[in-house]
């Protein structure tokens, strides 16, 4: 696995992926992101805490669909409390992602895992609005008494499991044969 | 790999079986961290669900009996998973931990979050069923939910300082130069015997 993440990286090396990341590098905010020891740690701080918010919000909308939580409450209500925070949660998750990327372009930039985490997470994206939108159709007749089908409650945790193998991803950015 | 003979007991930790498995693995350390994180957003997102529902942000039609019976299993189950990741992360590098000001902090705090929680349950909780249905909460309620956020912001803060600071504070450095008070504090504890 650590030969196959290496050779894919050491062959990003030859791609104009490089020439971008050393742009980044030269650029105003990457070195604003560099000059102040604080700026980095204070940027995945913001990062971990808008996961962690979230996080915490997918898994309460899961619960709903399972059943777990949110007892007399509508599916739509779920939704309209916790999609909001999903979505600006993602929002402050890639703005401060984006910054740490800028801080150090040729570390992310040239490495598998960090495009691993990308793809992941499009997919959880992706997975999650057709997966509200499928639930939306049909949560309406049911009102408070909705659970979801097989399903729904095997994707909700499908979500989760992309959302951790998205961590798992970011954590091992940093120690992954490059 | 050689290893000195231990001075203090947070090198005995550090030098033990255990300490030294972690330390020396390539992939031990980071497993266990990214199960620490992930313990750890599990206990943010709850915690976060729950102060937001008491500060009356969110949530403001939904018993706050019923938002605590959804968040709080999970809250309790993250951090014990917390814990156990975080005391074998601490085992592998024991002595740099202790002279750290972010992780004796990250400590406190988490001692300081845990009698607010322990306060608020045994206390606070005792009329939940006057406003357990109103948007309205107590004032003890909102004091429990904004402390409760802001200790966590620093906790999560403080951690992410540990990992960039370890390499700074050293048992070996003290004594050389102006420690200040808080690393002279430490060292008294951290350092003693060496």
């Amino acid at each position: 696995m650590g030969d196959l993440l290496f050779n894919i990286t050491d062959w990003m090396r030859g791609t104009v992926l490089l020439d971008w990341a050393f742009w980044m590098q030269e650029t105003a905010f990457s070195l604003f992101m560099v000059e102040n020891f604080w700026n980095v740690p204070i940027a995945q701080a913001i990062h971990i805490l808008s996961i962690g918010a979230a996080f915490g919000s997918v898994l309460m909308v899961v619960l709903r669909v399972n059943g777990m939580a949110g007892a007399g409450l509508t599916f739509e209500q779920t939704a309209a409390r916790f999609v909001p925070w999903v979505r600006w949660g993602l929002v402050v998750i890639v703005l401060s992602g984006l910054s740490m990327i800028m801080a150090e372009p040729v570390r992310n930039m040239i490495n598998a895992v960090f495009w691993i985490k990308m793809i992941a997470l499009i997919a959880m994206v992706l997975v999650s609005l057709s997966w509200i939108k499928s639930i939306r159709a049909t949560a309406q007749a049911a009102g408070v008494g909705y659970v979801g089908t097989g399903g729904a409650k095997a994707t909700g945790w499908l979500i989760m499991a992309l959302w951790c193998l998205i961590i798992v991803c970011g954590r091992w950015i940093a120690y992954v044969p490059v | 790999m050689y290893y000195p003979e231990p001075t203090t007991i947070w090198e005995s930790i550090q030098y033990s079986p255990l300490g030294i498995f972690i330390a020396e693995s390539t992939w031990a350390f980071p497993t266990i961290e990214t199960i620490h994180v992930i313990a750890l957003v599990t206990v943010l997102g709850t915690i976060f669900v729950m102060d937001l529902r008491l500060l009356g942000v969110a949530s403001k039609n939904y018993p706050i009996t019923s938002m605590s019976r959804d968040t709080l299993k999970w809250t309790w189950g993250g951090f014990i998973l917390a814990a156990i990741t975080g005391t074998l992360l601490y085992i592998s590098k024991t002595s740099s931990y202790m002279i750290n000001p972010f992780f004796m902090g990250k400590m406190a705090l988490l001692a300081i979050a845990g009698l607010n929680m322990a306060y608020f349950h045994s206390v606070t909780w005792k009329t939940v069923a006057e406003w357990d249905t109103s948007p309205v909460v107590p004032t003890g309620a909102k004091v429990a939910g904004i402390t409760s956020l802001l200790f966590w912001i620093t906790i999560v803060f403080f951690g992410r300082a540990i990992g960039f600071t370890l390499g700074i504070y050293d048992c070996y450095m003290v004594g050389q130069g102006d420690d200040g008070f808080v690393v002279s504090l430490l060292a008294g504890m951290a350092c003693g015997g060496a």
